[in-house]
């Protein structure tokens, strides 16, 4: 389908461009630049003599090369690469300077000699011969190529291949199709590509019953089971084919109840709490005249499944929370001032923009519901209904970071990975729309995803200890969304993907055999992308549920947490606390105390003067107790005590960048101690003959990225390499339209239209 | 009921090194309440009292009142609230509500601090209760103001170390490799006679005679003339200090003060001496008037003059009291970030750091700088001080820290007694400025982006910045060298230094990691200063108190286990010296606990 796309460069020089500047002039030894291609990958268009601009300053600096535009993605071909950068982890699918189609945000050409500019679309036509091109990407970077020395219509030609193909007309032109799809045509390679989705993995997919059944035991959720009704989708197109519902309620009475709600949505249950409360996520019961009466039946259901028969609990995230707009509207604010605004023209007013992008305050706000909605289930015993108007989109955040708080099997990596499935994959977040993939509109474009992982960062910043990954686990996880070969965030339910991949299944005569879909890999499947080695990044050395560890009597134990199943009645202790607030006497000092604040002077006016709510007191008493990582986990919500996650979002930023430091310079001690003290355990293992093990304790297998090397005071010192944006680097990914040449305003113009998507329109200026 | 569990922590800076060091001099110690007093330290008055929590309702309970500090403890409830207030921290008390007052609690005394928190009591209004107390607190919280002495003074406290050797100047300068053939000591101060607020040796350009130094003095401010602070060992260049050049409006000039920065500048054959003016310009402009000024392009042609637009005590004072009111007693929850950023006090941080900056790299390439502002003694110990820090490894160890603040900031003579106003009653003194606050948060804010580059953690800069208030050490009392030598600091005061010194553990920090010859340079930008929460928002109940941070916990946890398992090993070893015990012989320093050695058993073949 590509191929009658496909154009040849008509225009190819193989002399040197002219040398202007005989100190930067670039040497060109004749040698072939050819882009590594992917299965079911094909180039599109190519330049030569294309300079990558390198340097935020100016664009003297630069790496000459060919570029090339495929199906998957833009690729840059550099004659001379940069000096080696060996901390780079190196990507699997995508090599240093490339770049997915599904990562442009916006492709934009430049004349500066005619002083014209355009942003380009699919299809579209190019007036004025570009001598520059800036690829604004999904992940923030900003990446500028120079066509000074390149023939001028073949310049234009990969430009407009580029605006084309990153603007895909059909879910089906996502390479992840061709990809996969190379898998089954007559290859006799077993593993193509080595996509292995569930075998293997560790991580349940919750794509089939058993991983709901494993789920139900292991929440001790006894009055849930797995429901099958919607096997083949044929009572919601949204839901997946297994979920769970309360015992109580039979399949003829769900069939029955699920034309009432939005998209036939019947309420998904998504954990249990130790005290048997449930988390439910239901949509909006779309008939009025059944609501009252379906949603007595429903709650009448989850009540009989709790053990105590507690109450239910209805949480309207419709109401409390931002909007999705509210959201990308956020982001695009952020992005501005993170990496559009010059930088130090930016520094003065860094905090009041960062406030007014409300970024921080939306992370904040969904934080902070969660806690709410943890407090409900902890303190308060009754289960929990999150109501969203789709249950697609708020749902998704609010449901997992309740369970990263309560449950520290979340906080693991296979548990982490499970809850994505759960509560975003199988329950139908809209990835491909979210993630706006084909462009198409943007009014569903919203950084749902990235914005939970920036609240699941906000934990790990206040416990790091907690959490089996690091924060450049959570980084990575982000940027596989622009990745679009894995069925993680490919489709907006597990419905669209079946039937895509049967589509593109017959379109293009593919066998299935057994497979009842194309097998698209799993973003979980992290080899797909990364070398064991770099894998090893992900692993958080100061994890204790793995390390928990202690020595008795020459034996070394390992202790595993296992999730104690609390006895009902002790928990119920904590009951009464909730009734024994709000009548006594606190409430009565406190308003005749009022007279005396009036006269108070000002710096006193701020007392707090209204009485603490039982959820403020439950956080406050929480709080008062030391933190049991294996427990329950509260973030602390002021504002002062929220960071900017700097990793993910100034990572390109060559002004942010702490050479040698940032956290990664503990984090690469704790590192070598960690790596130590697991070789010393292998060493006692065998001493004490349950050596089963080899007699290699340090194998290739080691979790620590960072290890001693053989000479041992260099070891010590963070090695050179490191820095705030490790494992990235912001050399060559963030270059901002330069001052120079052009005008300034013109590009902060330009800067202004990208933020605005609707006017993502036609006109040149 | 309610109540407000004032964590541990909250006072434990000041309360948990003091009972930590009684016990190991095995003191004999009375009780107060739970907390021991201090050698020297005397009750004056117990109270019944209700301390108005902030954070909650008011609490009823008994006050203490000692020549030291103020401690509350209370009796109405079995969560513990507790305060343990040094009254050297106390800038103000104030009585409020009158006798006739109403409502309830509304007749009590109310005290401002110096460390971010205020506190408020209530009395019983009957027969003036809170006379007594109100004028007891007023006395011992403000010793100078009624003829009497600081704490320190009255201190009885011994300690293992002697704080007060941690720097001898000359050993520093020869640490830095001088004199030299370009630099030589001067013992022209020794008597205080050249500059009153100078420490007595000074190093001076080799080519400079006494004759000079005296003529320059002159011509600069409080005779403050540039000296040396700092010596780049390989490249010569040097960090000098001074104040400002007495210009004057008819544009005075000096001979002599031009030839001596020209010699500074000759010494390693600098080509243009570059000079810091840490002022905004428009303020080096207006110092004029009062007889100040700066260096003029005519004057000194071989020089560079850059400003560096630090703002002045006042602005810095003003800052620190609008971060306050948005952190005290509750974070300003709605629009959190844009209410910090009208604060300024990031940006002043992001100013003195990257003047800072400036400074290192000038040095650093070669060239040699002068740093001055009005009096330098302000902005320039801070400007010096962190670019030291910055240049030289051996001032981020614990010890060298000890040694910079004693040089820079004691030794030259930064006011910390009208700075601070220890002892004194007049809360409104315009001379009160958190100029020392501002440095240590810059430190904190390197030791931030470079968690191993220092020796000592977060805990240390605490713990000195409480005792920079509490008057229980002698270390920042006086205004200079010349004062504290004539109240006989030393000899009737304990150092800082002998407390930290003694009990060095607390204050290590585990993942520190020597790099001899590297040059720090911390990005002074808006992205990456943080506010110090642990410091400035430590007083809220709401906000979990940990005694160090997490990742240093949990590293410090692990290398207790690894300890554990070494031992464990050996243990093994020892008792089983059969053929598996060959592949083991190198690992047989169990008790290598030093982070720095642990490397050694990775090197073991197995």
């Amino acid at each position: 389908m590509f191929s009658g796309k496909q154009t040849k460069p008509t225009f190819k020089s193989y002399l040197p461009p002219l040398q202007t500047d005989s100190k930067k002039s670039p040497q060109l030894p004749i040698k072939k630049l050819e882009a590594k291609l992917l299965p079911g990958e094909i180039v599109v268009n190519e330049a030569n003599f294309v300079k990558k601009c390198i340097s935020t300053e100016s664009c003297q600096d630069g790496l000459w090369g060919k570029l090339v535009c495929t199906n998957f993605k833009v690729s840059f071909i550099p004659h001379n690469s940069l000096p080696l950068q060996r901390f780079q982890c190196t990507h699997r699918l995508l090599g240093e300077h490339d770049i997915s189609l599904a990562c442009v945000e916006q492709v934009v050409t430049v004349n500066d000699v005619k002083g014209k500019q355009k942003i380009l679309g699919s299809n579209q036509k190019l007036k004025f011969n570009p001598t520059e091109l800036i690829l604004y990407c999904k992940d923030f970077r900003i990446i500028r190529f120079r066509f000074d020395e390149a023939g001028p219509e073949s310049a234009k030609k990969v430009c407009l291949a580029i605006a084309h193909y990153s603007h895909p007309a059909d879910p089906q032109l996502l390479f992840g199709f061709e990809y996969v799809g190379k898998r089954y045509h007559g290859s006799t390679d077993e593993t193509v590509n080595g996509i292995d989705p569930g075998g293997g993995l560790q991580t349940p997919l919750f794509d089939c019953s058993s991983d709901w059944d494993r789920e139900i035991k292991r929440t001790g959720a006894s009055e849930w089971r797995v429901c099958t009704i919607n096997q083949g989708y044929f009572i919601s197109p949204s839901l997946p084919e297994f979920f769970v519902v309360p015992v109580s309620l039979a399949d003829q009475d769900l069939k029955q109840y699920a034309c009432c709600f939005y998209s036939q949505r019947i309420p998904l249950w998504c954990w249990n709490h130790s005290s048997g409360s449930a988390l439910v996520r239901m949509s909006n019961i779309s008939d009025p005249l059944q609501q009252r009466k379906v949603e007595q039946r429903i709650s009448s259901a989850i009540i009989k499944s709790h053990p105590l028969r507690s109450d239910v609990f209805k949480s309207d995230l419709d109401k409390n929370l931002p909007n999705i707009q509210d959201i990308q509207t956020a982001l695009l604010k952020l992005r501005q001032i993170c990496v559009i605004e010059p930088f130090e023209e930016s520094e003065e007013k860094w905090l009041s923009s960062l406030d007014s992008s409300r970024w921080m305050e939306y992370v904040r706000t969904f934080l902070k519901h969660a806690v709410d909605v943890v407090y409900m289930l902890e303190s308060r015993h009754v289960s929990v209904i999150l109501i969203e108007k789709e249950d697609r989109d708020l749902s998704c955040v609010i449901s997992c970071l309740v369970q990263l708080m309560c449950d520290p099997h979340c906080r693991s990596l296979h548990g982490f990975q499970g809850l994505i499935q759960k509560e975003w994959v199988m329950a139908g977040h809209r990835f491909l729309d979210r993630c706006n993939h084909l462009k198409k509109s943007d009014k569903e474009e919203s950084p749902l995803f990235l914005l939970f992982l920036d609240c699941v960062w906000q934990l790990w910043n206040q416990y790091p200890a907690a959490f089996e990954f690091t924060e450049v686990y959570l980084t990575v996880l982000g940027d596989s969304m622009w990745v679009p070969v894995f069925s993680t965030f490919l489709f907006n339910c597990p419905r669209q993907r079946a039937e895509h991949s049967r589509d593109f299944a017959s379109s293009k005569s593919i066998h299935l055999g057994q497979d009842q879909a194309l097998r698209f890999p799993s973003v979980w499947d992290w080899s797909q992308q990364f070398s064991l080695k770099d894998q090893t990044l992900f692993n958080n050395p100061l994890y204790v549920g793995k390390i928990a560890t202690c020595v008795q009597n020459g034996t070394v134990k390992t202790f595993t947490h296992r999730r104690s199943k609390k006895n009902y009645s002790s928990t119920m202790r904590g009951l009464p606390s909730a009734m024994r607030n709000g009548s006594l006497g606190p409430n009565d000092t406190l308003t005749r105390r009022n007279s005396l604040m009036l006269r108070l002077r000002s710096d006193l006016s701020q007392v707090r003067e209204q009485q603490e709510t039982p959820s403020e007191r439950f956080i406050r008493d929480w709080f008062s107790r030391p933190v049991d990582l294996q427990g329950l986990l509260l973030p602390q919500l002021l504002p002062s005590h929220l960071s900017v996650w700097k990793l993910y979002f100034l990572r390109w930023v060559p002004e942010a960048q702490i050479p040698q430091g940032g956290p990664i310079t503990a984090f690469h001690k704790l590192s070598l101690l960690t790596e130590e003290i697991e070789m010393l355990q292998n060493q006692l293992r065998q001493y004490n003959g349950a050596g089963c093990t080899p007699n290699n304790p340090h194998t290739e297998h080691s979790k620590m990225y960072f290890k001693a090397t053989s000479t041992p005071h260099q070891s010590l010192v963070p090695p050179e390499y490191l820095s705030s944006s490790f494992p990235f680097s912001p050399m060559g990914n963030l270059c901002r339209p330069g001052i120079l040449g052009t005008p300034l305003s013109k590009f902060l113009n330009g800067a202004k239209i990208w933020l605005s998507t609707e006017t993502l329109a036609n006109e040149t200026i | 009921m309610a109540s407000a569990p004032i964590a541990p922590y909250n006072s434990s800076p000041l309360g948990i090194s003091s009972s930590q060091n009684a016990s190991r001099e095995s003191l004999k110690m009375e009780p107060l309440a739970d907390v021991a007093v201090l050698p020297g330290e005397e009750r004056v008055i117990d109270k019944e009292i209700i301390y108005i929590c902030p954070f909650n309702s008011a609490v009823k309970g008994k006050v203490s009142i000692t020549n030291y500090r103020l401690y509350f403890k209370n009796t109405d409830s079995e969560t513990p609230v507790t305060l343990n207030v040094p009254l050297g921290v106390i800038s103000r008390v104030e009585k409020m509500g009158g006798a006739s007052s109403r409502g309830e609690n509304s007749y009590g005394l109310e005290i401002t601090c110096k460390d971010m928190r205020n506190l408020r009591f209530a009395l019983k209004q009957e027969g003036h209760s809170r006379r007594d107390i109100f004028e007891i607190l007023f006395k011992y919280a403000f010793p100078l103001s009624h003829g009497m002495q600081l704490f320190a003074f009255l201190s009885q406290e011994k300690y293992e170390e002697n704080g007060w050797n941690v720097y001898e100047p000359l050993e520093e300068y020869r640490r830095q490799g001088l004199p030299n053939s370009e630099w030589r000591v001067t013992f022209i101060n020794k008597n205080y006679e050249l500059c009153d607020t100078y420490p007595t040796i000074l190093v001076v350009p080799y080519k400079a005679t006494d004759e000079d130094l005296r003529r320059v003095a002159t011509f600069r401010s409080r005779c403050r003339i540039p000296v040396l602070s700092w010596f780049h060992k390989e490249n010569h260049a040097v960090i000098t200090r001074c104040s400002q050049p007495l210009v004057g409006m008819s544009g005075k000039r000096n001979k002599d003060d031009e030839r001596y920065l020209d010699i500074i500048r000759d010494a390693n054959g600098t080509i243009k001496l570059t000079i810091y003016d840490a002022r905004p310009n428009v303020n080096a402009v207006a110092n004029k008037a009062t007889g100040g000024g700066y260096e003029g392009d005519d004057a000194y042609q071989n020089a560079e003059l850059v400003f560096l637009d630090i703002h002045n005590i006042h602005v810095m004072r003003e800052s620190l009291k609008k971060l306050k009111d948005i952190v005290y007693p509750n974070v300003e929850e709605s629009h959190w970030l844009s209410s910090l950023e009208s604060t300024h006090w990031l940006e002043h941080i992001k100013l003195v750091l990257s003047g800072a900056i400036q400074v290192a790299d000038k040095v650093s390439s070669g060239n040699s700088v002068v740093v001055h502002c009005s009096d330098g003694w302000d902005r320039t110990a801070q400007l010096t001080s962190l670019s030291m820090l910055m240049l030289d490894s051996y001032y981020r160890t614990l010890g060298g820290f000890q040694v910079l603040l004693e040089k820079e900031w004691i030794g030259f003579g930064h006011k910390f007694a009208s700075r601070i106003g220890h002892g004194d009653k007049n809360h409104a003194d315009q001379d009160r400025s958190p100029i020392f606050l501002q440095f240590i948060d810059c430190v904190w804010q390197m030791t931030k982006q470079f968690p191993t580059a220092f020796e000592f953690n977060e805990r240390l800069l605490v713990v000195i910045l409480d005792h920079l208030y509490s008057c229980r050490f002698g270390t920042f009392l006086y205004n200079c060298e010349s004062a504290r030598e004539s109240n006989n600091v030393r000899v009737k005061t304990v150092s800082l230094w002998s407390l930290i010194n003694s009990d060095t553990s607390l204050y290590i920090n585990p993942f520190y990691t020597p790099e001899s010859s590297r040059v720090l340079y911390p990005v002074a930008s808006m992205r990456h200063l943080e506010l110090w929460v642990t410091y400035y928002i430590r007083w809220n109940p709401r906000i979990q108190h940990q005694q160090q941070s997490p990742v240093e916990q949990r590293y410090k946890e692990l290398l207790a286990l690894r300890d554990q398992y070494l031992k464990k090993l050996e243990e093994l070893q020892l008792s089983d010296s059969t053929p598996s015990s060959t592949h083991l012989t190198n690992s047989s320093a169990p008790n290598a606990a030093t982070p720095n050695q642990h490397i050694t058993h990775l090197q073991t073949p197995f």
